[in-house]
């Protein structure tokens, strides 16, 4: 739990409980102000939580906060980094905290900077970086002492395609390299791409975490399914003869086809192409619609923007 | 996270700070400001026209009673600077009569030369006035039966600041009012001539001597005298010139340094989401900020020292001795302990203000309060908390100077100055306390303020 300190002891966490398995990419969602951004400065030992535990690779985040923050390395969302200094000098300043020698931080310094594709500018001031530069340094101050955690808000968020592109590779490859991610951010396609597991948070507290299929099947169950027909031709005989299959609750044009409503636990798929071949209309597609990750996410929030 | 490792950190933290203040342009500037007020006032307190002779008038009016074609009496007036150079077009105003009761006769405006004249009838005593910008240079001239040949106006400068007023200004003109050719003797050995003007300068001996004025043949002989070396205030010695430079300009700078470094050490963090990095690494909440403390701090104490000790060179270069060396340490240390005081209280004000700007802003409102409203503030104090008793005020006074470190501080720096100089120096006329309660009372803010600024770190640090 975590309360602000303030006249009105604003509560901004409370009953938030999850765990991310260890090798795993978990995505931690939320819409905004839900508590993302202090459940993540709590994990990455910025902020103290006011009550409860928190355990990071075995450690008491209270007792062995040392231990925890030699594991873990956090990228922010924003970070405008210190104007007047040099990518060099920033992963020189953060590598003295680990105890690396001096030479040892310089050529790991220099090979993140080379991978990640800012190394010509390693030595420029960091005033003179794009956004996505800064993005980069952010990603290669976070991987400077190799941990085995990364905590990452947003790593992608205004990027352009290419870069979203290569941070979600990066990522992966991260994660192949067994590192444990936890991975916040808006962009639930990225989210849906890397991540098997998801934990979703709204008003201060957990509604769901679980792994996106498992949650999709949760909220599937007892819910009609509904089945998208491609077709050409379909007309009010149809419509009617697709009325009549038992299961079925509704059939409505679309302007691609026609929507079927079928109650749960029914499998109609056969009866409605057969119901509308036999009217006469061509049929092209027929496909069951899936639950999005944002379905998901719209239908566990409070419906707002992730 | 108690002990050792909420200390871990601090030193790279420390390093980080004094690098990054190092490089910044606001520490040149402070530097440039702080040098002009040590350096310059360690010189000019001791060597320069400001070191409390008496100041040369802006302008001089030189007076003669002439005599004019028509036989009337003329008054002659030049108009100059100290130093002889003629001032042109300036007001010289010609009045008669008693103070409060005087007759205008006219206005002229001084020619190219610096000359005014204006016939006066027969009038024997005529005032006049010159003016130059807001200058005013007065004087008297009067006429004598029967008028000389030529007529002396003369006056005594210290024109190359030696401490004599040694330097004789001549300036002689004809019966008739022109500028006169002239020689000009010190003691019966001609050492100059007149100018065009009618003007010349001798240096005089110590002591009595005669200067002589030869026009066309005729001698007149004026006696002169120099008297003993003048003695400035602060010709008590350079102790004196440090005690000035410590407990009052230093004393003001220093804190306006120690703010302008380290306003924003901790809000600039925050304000760019370094601060969330720092944290997230292996150091403690009292690393992190005593390493903040330890590189501002370091910032200013280095460029401050520099200073002063470049302060104390020209000091005893230009008084021709050096301070008292304790009291020149303890001035160098007590320095110290004014950045330390200022340091802490910025950064809490750092630590607790949204923004750099209002982290500033409650930093100068403290150095108001503590370095200018202070005794103010403290008067009032005394007579709201004790009215009608006039003796509770005085001894609360005696204490007030313990709330305000600047205070402190300026009673330390009359603790460690010779006892002839140091006494009645400091807030409320001079302490009355003993150096140990002063001293503790130092310890007790120093320790205050830090223990503050961990402990608002650690609560508001991140929030």
């Amino acid at each position: 739990m975590k309360v602000y300190r303030g006249s009105r002891g604003t509560r901004a966490l409370d009953g938030v409980s999850f765990t991310v398995p260890k090798g795993d990419i978990f995505g931690f969602l939320g819409p905004n102000g839900a508590g993302k951004t202090t459940t993540i400065r709590i994990l990455a030992t910025v902020l103290e939580p006011t009550a409860g535990t928190v355990r990071i690779a075995g450690h008491d985040l209270r007792a062995e906060p040392m231990a925890v923050k030699e594991r873990i390395g956090l990228m922010p969302d924003e970070v405008e980094f210190y104007p007047a200094l040099t990518a060099m000098d920033h992963l020189s300043y953060y590598a003295s905290f680990y105890g690396i020698p001096r030479r040892d931080a310089k050529r790991r310094a220099r090979e993140l900077l080379d991978r990640l594709g800012i190394g010509d500018v390693a030595t420029k001031k960091v005033k003179t970086y794009s956004h996505g530069m800064r993005k980069r340094l952010a990603l290669a101050q976070c991987l400077l002492h190799d941990p085995e955690i990364l905590i990452m808000d947003e790593p992608a968020s205004g990027l352009d395609p290419q870069g979203m592109r290569y941070f979600r590779e990066l990522i992966r490859s991260l994660n192949g390299q067994g590192k444990t991610i936890l991975l916040s951010s808006h962009l639930l396609y990225e989210v849906e791409q890397l991540c098997e597991h998801v934990g979703i948070i709204d008003r201060g507290r957990m509604v769901a975490v679980d792994s996106i299929s498992n949650l999709s099947a949760r909220l599937s169950a007892g819910a009609p399914t509904i089945i998208n027909v491609t077709a050409e031709g379909v007309t009010d005989a149809a419509l009617a003869a697709l009325g009549a299959i038992p299961g079925v609750s509704k059939a409505e044009l679309t302007p691609k086809g026609v929507a079927v409503t079928v109650a749960p636990g029914s499998d109609v798929s056969g009866e409605v192409s057969k119901a509308l071949v036999l009217a006469g209309a061509q049929l092209r597609e027929l496909k069951a619609e899936q639950r999005s990750l944002e379905d998901l996410f719209l239908a566990l929030t409070r419906g707002g923007s992730p | 996270m108690t002990g050792p490792a909420s200390l871990r950190g601090w030193g790279v933290v420390a390093q980080h700070e004094f690098l990054v203040n190092l490089r910044s342009v606001r520490l040149l500037i402070m530097l440039a400001v702080l040098a002009l007020v040590v350096v310059g006032g360690a010189y000019g307190l001791t060597a320069g026209p400001g070191a409390g002779g008496f100041s040369l008038s802006p302008l001089v009016a030189w007076g003669h009673p002439s005599i004019a074609p028509t036989g009337e009496h003329l008054a002659v007036v030049w108009v100059s600077d100290p130093f002889g150079a003629p001032l042109a077009d300036r007001s010289v105003t010609f009045l008669v009569g008693a103070q409060g009761q005087e007759e205008i006769l006219g206005e002229v405006r001084t020619d190219a030369d610096g000359f005014a004249r204006l016939a006066v009838g027969n009038r024997t005593e005529v005032v006049v006035i010159a003016r130059s910008g807001v200058a005013e240079y007065g004087l008297g001239i009067f006429f004598f039966d029967p008028p000389g040949n030529f007529t002396t106006a003369y006056r005594q400068d210290d024109l190359d600041n030696d401490g004599l007023f040694d330097d004789l200004g001549i300036h002689v003109v004809t019966r008739d009012g022109a500028p006169a050719t002239a020689q000009i003797y010190l003691n019966e050995s001609m050492v100059t001539s007149a100018n065009s003007r009618g003007y010349g300068r001798v240096e005089l001996p110590q002591g009595q001597s005669n200067v002589t004025v030869e026009v066309a043949g005729e001698r007149e002989t004026i006696p002169q005298y120099v008297g003993p070396p003048f003695q400035p205030p602060f010709a008590t010695g350079p102790d004196f010139v440090l005690l000035i430079i410590a407990g009052g300009f230093a004393a003001f700078a220093v804190p306006i340094f120690a703010i302008v470094i380290s306003f924003d050490a901790l809000s600039k963090e925050r304000v760019q989401g370094t601060l969330d990095l720092l944290l997230s690494r292996p150091v403690g909440r009292a690393g992190a900020l005593l390493g903040k403390f330890g590189g501002s701090f370091a910032a200013v104490a280095v460029p401050v020292t520099l200073v002063n000790v470049a302060g104390l060179a020209i000091l005893t270069a230009t008084s021709g001795k050096a301070p008292t060396a304790s009291f020149a340490v303890a001035f160098l240390g007590l320095e110290l302990l004014l950045i330390a005081f200022y340091v802490p209280l910025q950064l809490i004000f750092s630590t607790l203000a949204k923004t750099s700007g209002t982290a500033i802003l409650f930093g100068f409102l403290v150095f108001l309060a503590f370095n200018v409203l202070y005794s103010v503030i403290a008067s009032v104090l005394s007579l709201v908390l004790f009215p009608n008793n006039f003796e509770a005020q005085f001894r609360f006074l005696q204490v007030a100077g313990l709330g305000n470190p600047t205070s402190i501080y300026q009673q330390l720096v009359a603790f460690a100055a010779p006892a002839t100089i140091g006494s009645g120096f400091g807030p409320f006329g001079g302490t009355t306390l003993d150096l140990p309660i002063v001293a503790l009372a130092a310890l007790v803010w120093l320790a205050g303020l830090l223990g503050l600024a961990l402990w608002t770190f650690h609560r508001r640090a991140a929030e």
